[in-house]
């Protein structure tokens, strides 16, 4: 595979387990999926599914403790860089990673931003830490040598310390800083600009709590886009935001997604929002994935029964008030699973069988792939079938 | 509102509150006795006392009373202090400046260590530095002050003789002015370093015992809020844009699990510049503390009164400092709401 066709990152059998006072939960378990360059993957289930787990692990946001890696990997590989396994990366290849090839937007950007302080500090920090040499170039620093540079340097990389602040108020230091801080607003207010908002210098300013819903988001936005990365993971991205917000905001991220080639991974249980905008879904359910595939072959042949139930439960103009239809019972406890199907208990068609063997993912047509018994041969006996059940 | 704005009209409910205060106490302090009765010998006959009573307008009704002491305050006269055997208004000084050096050194230790502390102890929550750190900030808030203080007293002053009591080196002091009469100032002031030093020295027992247990108070507070803050999204975004945990613990979270920790500090504060009984007696400490334990047991109802007087303004004014900072480190706030 040449460069441009290689997946941006490949998860393979992730397994990310959490100790908790009932046992070790199984978020996680043996997931594997690829994202690909410039697309746009959807990762659907319910709440407490482990998509945002799956999602989290490509920036290594997961607590550890109480978060177990039990193992597989993550491999991420950057445009022209070798590729990094991220589950194993030291701190500071994968801190030059946050941020700067990986990016993510969060579901209540009123939680996400930081309250006490300003846009404009916020998203200079993303500048701070992985542009730092071109801003010392923009202020034209990069050649001189010395204690002036090192200074700067040091504030420029956020690594500098309150005594080296206090110098840096003095005179000689103060109009480097002064020509430092200029090179970052510039910066920063390009970020505004790219996401439509209006007079980015005034916003710049402002506090989190001063803005709207759907200006935070943005904000968010420009934070995650600032250094243009490879892949944008957008966990939930308008379930906070009024209604007539979340179109444009969707809007948006298609639309810079376009212009930089990034892939964007959308973590939702919103199914409508997901056949909108993603080019591909995962569908997952209890820690595993029960069926991939491509957008419109997917909501066309929904092959796995939790799939159909979940297609079901859409509401359209043309159902009946009350005529929604809901998947009985409810998700099984993560905690020592049983070795079978987890969607078996839930199932109207389970077999004794379902319940005691894992069906494993299976092509049932180009790039469709399902873990379902219907669907494939089954290892000795009777396998579940649609029609069976319908009789 | 605007800060200045808020200042003024806060300075203006001040003298309000400071009546209100001074009502009360003035009330109950005359209901525990007549304030001239240390100044009574036994052979004096009914109508000695009566003309006494008489003279001071004792005879009058309570309202009045409380009119021609709140009067005398108006014309900077708080009555005759019979302890310090002066005027209220030339002993006070000293003590408060006393007091507030010591309280200041208090608070210092107190707010470095137990900010210092509560973030170490956040930061490593449920791991064995926070486990110490409780030991530690639990047993300075349930150690009565006494008790502590005499341990630090019987080893170091009795047993290794590090540090001295008293407040100063009487020789040392005698020699230079004291502009200000708090004696690290006055001694930078004269330009005198071995009085700075021996200024210092003195107050180190004092101040640690002092400052024990609002260390204690500030680190539990800074400890929880931290964790609290650091459960936040803002926090994973933080490290999501590559951050170091250093810059993401210091510049996010720390800040924002401040702004709890800033009535706690505040309050505290107030409690140590109000003077510690305990302590300015066990050290020799010559406050407010000692000075109004010493007029409450002999009955000089013109201290206590001076005292209380004192007190009050205090808690107004540092909650006032406490509003402002608050409204600074937490954006949100808006003040005056």
């Amino acid at each position: 595979m040449t460069e441009s066709t290689m997946p941006i990152a490949s998860i393979r059998d992730l397994r990310i387990h959490f100790r908790s006072k009932a046992g070790v939960v199984h978020a996680v378990d043996g997931v594997s999926f690829d994202i690909r360059r410039g697309e746009t993957l959807g990762l659907v289930g319910e709440t407490g599914c482990g998509k945002s787990v799956t999602a989290r692990s490509l920036l290594r946001l997961n607590p550890m403790p109480p978060g177990i890696h039990a193992g597989g990997t993550v491999e991420f590989r950057g445009a022209g860089e070798l590729p990094v396994e991220l589950t194993g990366v030291d701190e500071s290849t994968l801190r030059a990673i946050r941020g700067n090839r990986i990016a993510m937007i969060f579901q209540d950007p009123g939680k996400a931003l930081n309250p006490g302080l300003t846009v404009r500090e916020q998203i200079a920090e993303v500048f701070y830490q992985h542009r730092a040499d071109e801003l010392l170039d923009d202020i034209g620093l990069t050649d001189r040598a010395g204690l002036v540079r090192t200074l700067i340097a040091r504030e420029a990389s956020l690594r500098s310390r309150w005594i080296e602040r206090g110098l840096l108020r003095v005179p000689p230091l103060r109009a480097h800083r002064a020509a430092l801080r200029r090179a970052v607003d510039d910066r920063v207010t390009d970020a505004l600009a790219e996401t439509q908002i209006p007079n980015p210098r005034a916003v710049m300013d402002r506090y989190p709590h001063e803005l709207s819903g759907g200006m935070r988001q943005r904000v968010m936005i420009a934070q995650a886009l600032a250094c243009n990365p490879d892949l944008l993971i957008a966990d939930e991205p308008t379930t906070a935001l009024d209604v007539t917000v979340q179109a444009r905001i969707l809007d948006l991220i298609n639309d810079l997604q376009r212009r930089h080639d990034t892939a964007v991974l959308y973590i939702s249980h919103d199914l409508s929002l997901v056949r909108r905008v993603c080019d591909r879904v995962v569908v997952m359910y209890a820690g595993k994935i029960v069926e991939t595939g491509p957008t419109e072959d997917l909501f066309a042949n929904p092959s796995h029964p939790y799939t159909r139930g979940l297609l079901a439960a859409i509401p359209s103009a043309s159902h009946q008030r009350g005529a929604l239809a809901a998947i009985e019972g409810t998700v099984p406890e993560l905690v020592d699973p049983d070795p079978g199907c987890r969607f078996a208990t839930r199932c109207g068609f389970a077999t004794p069988m379902c319940e005691t063997t894992d069906p494993g993912l299976a092509p049932v047509a180009a790039d469709h792939e399902v873990a379902c018994f219907i669907h494939h041969p089954v290892p000795g006996g009777v396998g579940p079938a649609y029609e069976k059940a319908a009789t | 509102m605007q800060v200045r704005e808020y200042l003024i009209r806060r300075l203006m409910i001040l003298p309000l509150l400071v009546i209100g205060t001074s009502i009360i106490v003035f009330t109950l302090t005359r209901v525990g006795g007549s304030p001239i009765g240390i100044y009574l010998s036994h052979e004096m006959s009914q109508e000695e006392v009566a003309e006494i009573e008489a003279r001071y307008h004792l005879d009058d009704p309570l309202p009045v009373q409380y009119l021609y002491w709140a009067g005398g305050v108006l014309r900077g006269d708080l009555g005759w202090s019979g302890i310090s055997a002066g005027p209220v208004t030339q002993v006070m000084p000293d003590k408060i400046a006393a007091s507030l050096e010591l309280a200041v050194a208090a608070g210092i230790v107190a707010v470095t260590l137990g900010v210092g502390l509560g973030t170490f102890a956040g930061a490593r929550r449920n791991r064995l530095p926070d486990h110490i750190a409780r030991i530690f900030s639990i047993s300075g808030a349930s150690m009565p002050t006494f008790w502590f203080a005499i341990i630090l007293l019987i080893v170091f002053w009795v047993y290794l003789g590090w540090f001295p009591v008293g407040r100063s080196t009487t020789a040392l002091f005698t020699s230079i002015e004291h502009p200000t009469g708090l004696y690290t100032v006055d001694a930078l002031l004269a330009g005198n370093l071995r009085a700075f030093g021996d200024a210092l020295w003195h107050l180190v027992l004092p101040a640690v015992t002092l400052g024990y247990g609002a260390t204690a108070i500030i680190a539990r507070m800074m400890r929880s809020s931290l964790v609290e803050e650091l459960q936040e999204d803002y926090v994973d975004a933080a490290r999501a844009k590559g951050l170091a945990e250093r810059v993401v613990l210091k510049r996010h979270a720390r800040r924002n699990a401040l702004i709890p920790t800033v009535t706690v500090i505040g309050l505290s504060f107030g409690f140590l510049l109000q003077g510690s009984v305990v302590t300015e007696i066990i050290f020799q400490w010559p406050g407010m503390g000692r000075w109004m334990a010493d007029a409450v047991l002999r009955g000089d109802q013109a201290t206590i009164m001076a005292y209380v007087l004192f007190t009050s303004v205090l808690f107004l004014g540092v909650n006032l400092v406490v509003d402002i900072v608050y409204a600074y480190l937490d954006r949100r706030v808006v003040l005056g709401d």
